[in-house]
């Protein structure tokens, strides 16, 4: 049977400017939240209270440095295989599997007997966690073609499940009966830098991580073939470059440095696991795609985004204390300005044609 | 009797006093870093075919995007049947009864070709019923001798097929005037010349063609002008009865024009055998055999063209021996290795170039700069780039092929079809220091470059004894270059001969046979 309407998507011939679709999504996500939130609090949420929220997001550096620094990470990491037109949506996942290894090494191994060691080796294993969590995804992407957007979405559940089923089963607190791990050694938690909600480790990470990735795509032949994946992966067959090869570093890498974020947000930031771990954060694997996509894949613009995200977060936790909404006003903004930009993005590029068939 | 750029104006003496259906007064474009178009004057009349011609980065395809509102011209006036206009999108340009084919067809793969020519024509509020393009399509397709099933979906269909339901398409939408930018270029030698007389038909119904393509005696078959675009002006437009093939290279090229020549180019040196192919069997797009048990022997200091018309398994054959298709029996022998299950990694990394079949698709990355797409060959990085490195490289071969292009950070993108040909072509021979295998290798390119790849070719060849596999759908260039002619049809080999004993009529025979 076929239907009588189909829908075709064609390019169009002149794309819109690119600047102009994250700054349009961000008003217009905006927008939109205020409207929601208006509406979701019986209007006592205004537009007003928002908006002061998020003045408050945007001035309030100290609070705001932690989500920042993390989100940088995250958002790296999926911009390497965002460059490569490889859709890593599995970052929750890699970055709970970092967290896992972190929390394994601090809690279960000696390592923890030495700062220094201790930490080397939390995020070492986070990093080797959150590269296998995206190779799992990578194989049947490079090998079978299977389409890595279900796989690395699906492999986030599995991770949470794994990761509660641990806490819950094997790695619970007896003391007081918490659903918690116990807290790790003191040796293994990160220096805070006063003042702020920022440690040092996690600001050389970030910092490590991005001058790493900048080498990367500016002087490495990996870069370079990551960037034409995305633009001809012929031309890589031509050459002799596996194109494989390429799918599968792009994506493993990224879930590395995803898997490296996880380390340092046990480290600083929550210091334990808790059940259910998908409920304990504000979803950095999701809202680093938003980073990524709005810092429209330029490795500089990831800072920038990540601080406008970061910013929008702190303001919504803001709005939730002030008591409108439940527990989801921040993910509004999130989804919000996330599904703006999709629906900007696409007419931007492309032009949707309905056609009724005649027969 | 071509004239200076400044006298242009008066040059054109119109044929009678009836108002030309387009007219162009002080057309200027520029992109940055170029002026592609300067200030163009031109006027070309209901019923005549009006050929563009002009080296690589001439503005010919510049030009015909602003007639069809891809480009707006920075100054200038478009004139239609004398009165003034604006084209600011396509959409202006067919209300306008302008309609350009394009070398790469913009149909819809998913929809049968029916659906696709009734979606082109709901766009403007033009409601053809069914049974009108069925007869339109079948139409056309008789003049021009290609069966088209109009229920067929359009992926199933071959490129000439796919050309000419655009085509069609332009016709249904009532074009009278065709653009057709280097559109046939692509087709084999026999229904290229179908299109052509369709394209004459067209004209003495009194539509209005203008055509570009690199072939001048093409172009003097089927034209009755030719204007000679030069670095952006007009150099002249000429009927093409009074005109000559010498006159028109002289306008395209200036004193470079006196080196274009058809001749054999001096013979190699043929020594020990590089590659051997053994009884090889290679499927194609759609699973059945294109080769067919094929053995062939390229020896270094050697060219070996294959002659052809397309579609009869050289692509497969290149493609294997790049080891960029599945070998299903047979052997490829290179240098003493058996390559039939290695990769094309290890080809590049034992000094081969490859010039594949169309080149923006398979060959550069047209988002990427022209240093990206030297990097990206293996033969050039390894894993940390040296990027002074390929920037010599790249200036090196900017100079070398003349390649039209504000510098080495131009994303291909903004090159002409030509220069970026050239691009590849200038790569692929660097890289070529043991073996090129090639398919078309001088597919888009002017005729004064052209000749010149293929004396560069030859040098090579000669002096540093490399090897060379060739497939050409043009014998002129099989002619000239090879030492070896192996003609190909159906899959298989149907005669080998050494170029000085080879006649061009016994080799188009088997050809067709
Ligand atoms: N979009 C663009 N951006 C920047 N430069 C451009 C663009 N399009 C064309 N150019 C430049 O304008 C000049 C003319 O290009 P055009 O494509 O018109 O040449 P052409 O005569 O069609 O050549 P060819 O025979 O190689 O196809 C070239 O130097 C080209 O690099
Ligand atoms: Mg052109």
């Amino acid at each position: 049977m076929e239907f009588p309407i189909s829908m075709v998507i064609v390019r169009r011939v002149k794309p819109l400017p690119y600047w102009i679709v994250p700054i349009l999504a961000l008003v217009v996500g905006l927008v939109i939240s205020m409207m929601i939130l208006y509406v979701m609090s019986g209007g006592q949420t205004t537009p007003y209270d928002v908006l002061l929220s998020i003045y408050y997001g945007f001035t309030n550096l100290g609070l705001l440095a932690k989500t920042f620094a993390l989100l940088v990470i995250v958002g790296i990491g999926l911009l390497v295989s965002f460059k490569g037109a490889i859709w890593n949506i599995g970052g929750e996942g890699q970055f709970y599997m970092g967290v896992l290894l972190a929390a394994w090494v601090a809690l279960f191994t000696g390592f923890a007997f030495n700062e220094l060691i201790g930490k080397t080796t939390m995020i070492l294993m986070a990093l080797l966690a959150g590269a296998f969590w995206a190779l799992l995804a990578a194989l049947p992407r490079a090998y079978l073609n299977i389409d890595e957007v279900p796989v690395t979405l699906m492999m986030n559940y599995i991770a949470y499940y794994i990761i509660d089923y641990i806490i819950m089963a094997r790695w619970r607190e007896r003391q007081y009966g918490y659903y918690r791990t116990e807290t790790i050694p003191e040796t293994t938690k990160f220096q805070l830098i006063e003042g702020t909600t920022l440690s040092i480790e996690l600001l050389l990470l970030m910092i490590t991580i991005f001058v790493l990735v900048w080498l990367m795509f500016k002087y490495t032949s990996l870069g370079l073939r990551i960037r034409v994946l995305s633009s001809n992966p012929n031309l890589l067959r031509s050459s002799g470059i596996s194109v494989h090869l390429t799918i599968l570093m792009a994506l493993t890498i990224s879930g590395m440095i995803i898997g490296m974020a996880g380390a340092a947000y046990l480290g600083s930031v929550s210091h334990n696991l808790s059940y259910p771990i998908e409920e304990k954060t504000p979803g950095y694997g999701y809202a680093g795609i938003l980073v990524a996509w709005l810092s429209m894949l330029e490795l500089i613009g990831v800072p920038i985004a990540a601080y406008i995200i970061g910013a929008l977060h702190t303001a919504g936790i803001n709005i939730q204390i002030a008591g409108a909404g439940g527990a989801a006003v921040v993910n509004v903004f999130i989804g919000s300005i996330l599904l703006t930009y999709a629906v900007l993005i696409t007419i931007s590029e492309y032009k949707i044609r309905i056609i009724v068939k005649k027969r | 009797m071509a004239t200076q750029p400044e006298s242009s104006n008066t040059f054109f003496s119109s044929p009678s006093k009836e108002t030309p259906i387009i007219k162009l007064e002080g057309i200027t474009k520029s992109f940055p870093g170029v002026k592609a178009l300067d200030n163009i004057n031109l006027e070309i009349y209901r019923g005549t075919v009006h050929a563009l011609l002009g080296e690589n980065g001439a503005g010919k395809s510049t030009l015909v995007k602003i007639l069809y509102g891809i480009y707006t011209p920075d100054k200038g006036q478009i004139y239609i049947d004398g009165k003034p206009v604006r084209i600011a999108s396509p959409m202006d340009a067919i209300k306008l009864g302008i309609v350009m084919v394009s070398q790469s067809p913009v149909i819809i793969d998913r929809l049968t070709v029916e659906e696709n020519i009734v979606l082109g024509l709901e766009k403007f509020n033009m409601f053809a019923p069914t049974r009108r393009v069925r007869s339109k399509i079948i139409e056309v397709s008789k003049t021009v001798g290609v069966k088209i099933d109009t229920t067929t979906e359009v992926w199933k269909l071959s490129y000439t097929q796919k050309q000419l339901v655009e085509i069609v398409r332009g016709l249904l939408l009532g074009a009278r005037v065709l653009l057709l930018d280097e559109a046939i270029t692509y087709l084999p030698l026999e229904e290229k010349s179908r299109f052509y007389k369709f394209i004459r038909q067209f004209a003495n119904e009194g539509g209005t063609v203008i055509i570009i393509t690199h072939k001048i005696p093409e172009a003097m078959d089927v034209a009755d002008y030719i204007t000679v675009l030069r670095r952006g002006k007009v150099v002249g437009t000429v009927p093409v009865k009074n005109t000559s093939i010498e006159e028109i290279r002289k306008m395209m090229f200036g004193e470079k024009s006196s080196e274009i020549t058809y001749e054999r180019l001096p013979p190699g040196n043929p020594g020990e055998v590089l590659l051997q192919i053994e009884d090889l069997w290679v499927k194609g797009d759609f699973g059945d055999y294109a080769v067919r048990g094929t053995s062939l022997k390229v020896r270094k200091g050697e060219v070996v063209g294959i002659a052809g018309v397309a579609g009869n398994g050289q692509k497969e054959l290149i493609q294997a021996v790049m080891r960029l298709r599945h070998v299903d029996k047979g052997k490829i022998i290179f240098e003493n290795v058996d390559i039939t299950h290695k990769t094309t990694h290890f080809l590049r990394l034992n000094g081969v170039g490859y010039i594949p079949d169309l080149p923006a698709k398979y060959g550069v990355s047209i988002e990427n700069t022209i240093l990206e797409n030297i990097a990206i060959v293996p033969t050039f990085s390894s894993e940390i780039i040296n990027w002074k490195r390929i920037r010599a490289l790249a200036l090196k071969m900017i100079k070398e092929y003349e390649v039209k292009t504000p510098g080495p950070e131009t994303p291909v993108k903004f090159l002409s079809g030509g220069n970026i040909m050239k691009v590849l072509v200038a790569r692929e021979l660097t890289a070529a220091t043991k073996m090129l295998v090639a398919y078309n290798p001088t597919r888009a390119l002017d005729e004064a470059t052209a000749i010149k790849v293929r004396k560069i070719i030859k040098s090579k060849v000669i002096n540093e004894n490399i090897a060379a596999l060739i497939a050409s759908e043009d014998l002129d260039e099989i002619f000239q270059l090879s030492d070896t002619i192996v003609v190909m049809n159906s899959g298989k080999i149907v005669g080998v001969f050494p170029a000085e004993k080879a006649k061009r009529e016994e080799v188009e025979h088997l050809m067709v046979m």
